[in-house]
């Protein structure tokens, strides 16, 4: 679906035409104040129900994404360049969510992915986009994006984010920025090569947190391939663009047959005020994000800042809440993110996964992009094995009812809830895999089996 | 108004959906019932700390704290200049704040710039984005003690590193401490590039920069981790 030049220049130039409003006006007024009044028009407020995480209220969801349509309009996107809002209207916005694909084709050589939308408790598999962008060093990048790529789970390739490129330290929006655009591509296309998953679709460019990555190496020879990759989009919280990402996806533009992926989050106790309130910033955010970039997949979801993570009860909510109101009421391939606290070889992380992508499966995520292992605090913290486990439960959670999903997480919940805080670091990849043969240690694999086992006991459908 | 009614009106200030500028009028009818300021800042202090308790409750968010750290800001400067000598009626220090280059990231600054604001220091906040050399030009225009470094990005924690370095180019290294922060930023990667200091949350910010301020060191000589 390529990206429409008239929209795409509507855009551009609201960015440069819309109300003026600073910066901090936006953060402490425009975004609380806004959302705080609709909460209360539609009479949201409170209705966030820990004892239950997954909601189950079909009613509740369609009011949550009208309310999101209506701050979408009130509201806009603030371009931080220009201090400037993109507004839309109602019909306009109505017309983005329209206008994407209810179902896309990504990849090539028989490496092909369908995204398609998915309604609640609905058994079509969702799509599993690995890992999130943890910073690893030069050395460990090739054989784990191959252990990864080698998990019949993982169906697209997106993180991880090289510290150097050549041994020299990659610096955001730096020229070394563009050189390791393309160094990620080549580096992704041998680990493919050596996993025999070569034509994997990928998510670009992970590594790289400006738009100098992705005209370094998105749609150049040798690089990420309009087409079969998808751009990153990830605009800052609450409602924000920057020139940064108009750029991305003028590139896409240039590129020709460009897909967009459009991602936001926003945080339970930042400037969206409660999960009430997070909820309803992350499904305007996504309306808005659909509309101003064109995307083809993508949302926003929340997360807790008291433990930046989204698999404790309030966060579940709000993430069950946004993907049920955006499936019911819309036909976008929506994504979301899964932010674990915790590392490699903690039964933490694991707990976390199944919960949160239960939640996901069962709410009507289309996809899923994770693991962001240990929180993406520590270079290295992240391996094969969680993101294997992470993918089993989310596909083969497909198809299972609110209901017996809420049971299991209130079996689950109590074993790691506690713990979020703590946030145990665990092991790197370097000291619970075999690098030879992409193997785990035995302590990490009989982690997994244990947990699984217990998850399987709980209800999951993963024997 | 007596003294009590004022007191109770410029800490309900802080409760308020009031904007910003309209507790200046309060402050300014304190100053002119001749009430002492540093009474009224210390019923300031205990206004913000019931609005950070209220935060860690999860009663009230981060644009409220944001606010009652602007309206603490705008007391002071009605207060200042009515405090007698010798006394600071905060603890004295000026922070350097901002988020590195590359890096658009601004809550964690701004939940660390609120809590410094909130603990009695004076805050020059260079927002987002921000390249090294206005960092070191800040802190020598300004007579900082103290250089906060904010990054999210790992692409951006080289810039970090750079600003200690550039520091050190320029001489004002032993001058100034550096503490740093973000989401991918530990203590071990804090000492690694030659900071004085890091902690894991803005709470943990305001403790380490009342330790390393109070406690006689000279910078880059220690280093702290408040985890």
């Amino acid at each position: 679906m390529p990206v429409d030049r008239e929209r795409l220049l509507t855009v551009l130039e609201r960015a440069h035409t819309g109300p003026v409003c600073e910066t901090y006006e936006w953060d402490t007024r425009v975004i609380p104040g806004t959302l705080r009044s609709i909460l209360k028009k539609y009479e949201l407020e409170k209705t966030c129900d820990p004892v239950n995480p997954i909601n189950m209220n079909d009613e509740l969801a369609d009011r949550f994404f009208q309310a999101g349509l209506e701050a979408a309009e009130q509201i806009g996107l603030l371009c931080t360049d220009t201090h400037r809002v993109i507004k839309f209207s109602r019909e306009e916005l109505l017309q983005g969510l329209e206008a994407a694909p209810a179902e896309f084709t990504v990849g090539e050589n028989g490496q092909e992915v369908t995204f398609k939308h998915r309604n609640l408790n609905d058994p079509t598999e969702p799509v599993w986009i690995a890992p999130l962008s943890i910073a690893v060093t030069e050395d460990v990048f090739v054989p784990l994006v191959e252990g990864i790529a080698r998990e019949e789970v993982v169906d697209c390739i997106e993180g991880p984010s090289l510290e150097t490129v050549y041994g020299h330290k990659v610096r955001a929006g730096s020229p070394f920025e563009l050189m390791v655009g393309k160094y990620q591509a080549e580096l992704n296309y041998e680990a493919l090569r050596r996993a025999g998953r070569l034509g994997m679709p990928m998510y670009v460019v992970g590594t790289s947190p400006t738009h100098y990555g992705v005209l370094g190496g998105y749609g150049i020879p040798g690089g990420f391939k309009p087409g079969r990759d998808i751009v990153l989009l990830l605009s800052p919280v609450e409602m924000k663009t920057t020139y940064e990402l108009l750029h991305r996806l003028v590139q896409v533009y240039n590129c020709g047959d460009g897909l967009v992926y459009g991602g936001s989050w926003s945080m339970i106790g930042g400037y969206a005020g409660g999960p009430e309130g997070a909820t309803l910033s992350c499904i305007a955010c996504t309306i808005l994000l659909y509309t101003a970039y064109q995307a083809v997949n993508g949302a926003s979801f929340p997360y807790d800042l008291k433990y930046m993570g989204n698999c404790g009860r309030k966060a579940l909510w709000a993430l069950s809440m946004v993907f049920q109101a955006l499936s019911r009421n819309t036909h976008i391939c929506a994504n979301s993110v899964l932010n674990q606290t915790s590392g490699p070889v903690t039964d933490v992380l694991l707990y976390e996964s199944a919960v949160g992508m239960m939640t996901l499966a069962v709410s009507g995520a289309t996809s899923c992009t994770g693991t962001r292992t240990a929180g993406g605090r520590f270079t290295n913290y992240i391996t094969p094995l969680e993101v294997r486990f992470a993918g089993e439960v989310f596909k083969r959670c497909a198809g299972m009812s609110r209901e017996r999903a809420n049971e299991i997480a209130n079996q689950l919940l109590p074993r790691y809830e506690d713990r979020l805080m703590e946030k145990p670091a665990g092991k790197s990849f370097l000291e619970c895999y075999d690098l030879k043969t992409l193997q785990p240690s035995d302590e990490w694999r009989k982690l997994y089996e244990t947990i699984k086992e217990e998850c399987i006991k709980a209800g999951m459908p993963l024997a | 108004m007596d003294k009590e009614e004022l007191l109770a009106r410029l800490k309900q200030k802080f409760f308020d959906e009031s904007y910003e500028d309209e507790i200046v009028p309060v402050a300014q009818q304190i100053v002119e019932a001749g009430i002492d300021v540093l009474e009224a800042i210390h019923a300031a202090s205990e206004a913000i700390r019931q609005v950070g308790d209220a935060y860690e409750a999860g009663d009230l968010y981060l644009p409220d704290l944001m606010i009652a750290g602007e309206k603490m800001k705008r007391c002071m400067d009605v207060f200042r200049p009515h405090l007698k000598a010798g006394e600071s009626g905060a603890k004295g220090g000026k922070v350097v704040l901002g988020t590195v280059s590359g890096d658009i990231h601004d809550i964690g600054k701004n939940l660390v710039g609120t809590m410094l604001t909130v603990g009695g220091y004076e805050l020059i906040d260079l927002g987002v984005d921000v390249p090294p050399l206005e960092f070191v030009s800040a802190a020598r225009d300004k007579g900082a003690q103290v250089v906060a470094l904010s990054a999210l990005m790992t692409a951006s924690l080289p810039y970090q590193q750079e600003v200690i370095d550039l520091l050190k180019e320029v001489g004002l290294r032993e001058k100034v401490f550096v503490i740093v922060g973000g989401g991918p930023v530990t203590a071990e990667f804090a000492r690694r590039i030659g900071a004085d200091g890091w902690a894991e949350n803005a709470a943990g910010a305001l403790k380490l920069v009342d330790r390393i301020l109070s406690g006689g060191g000279k910078p880059a000589q220690t280093f702290l981790a408040i985890g």
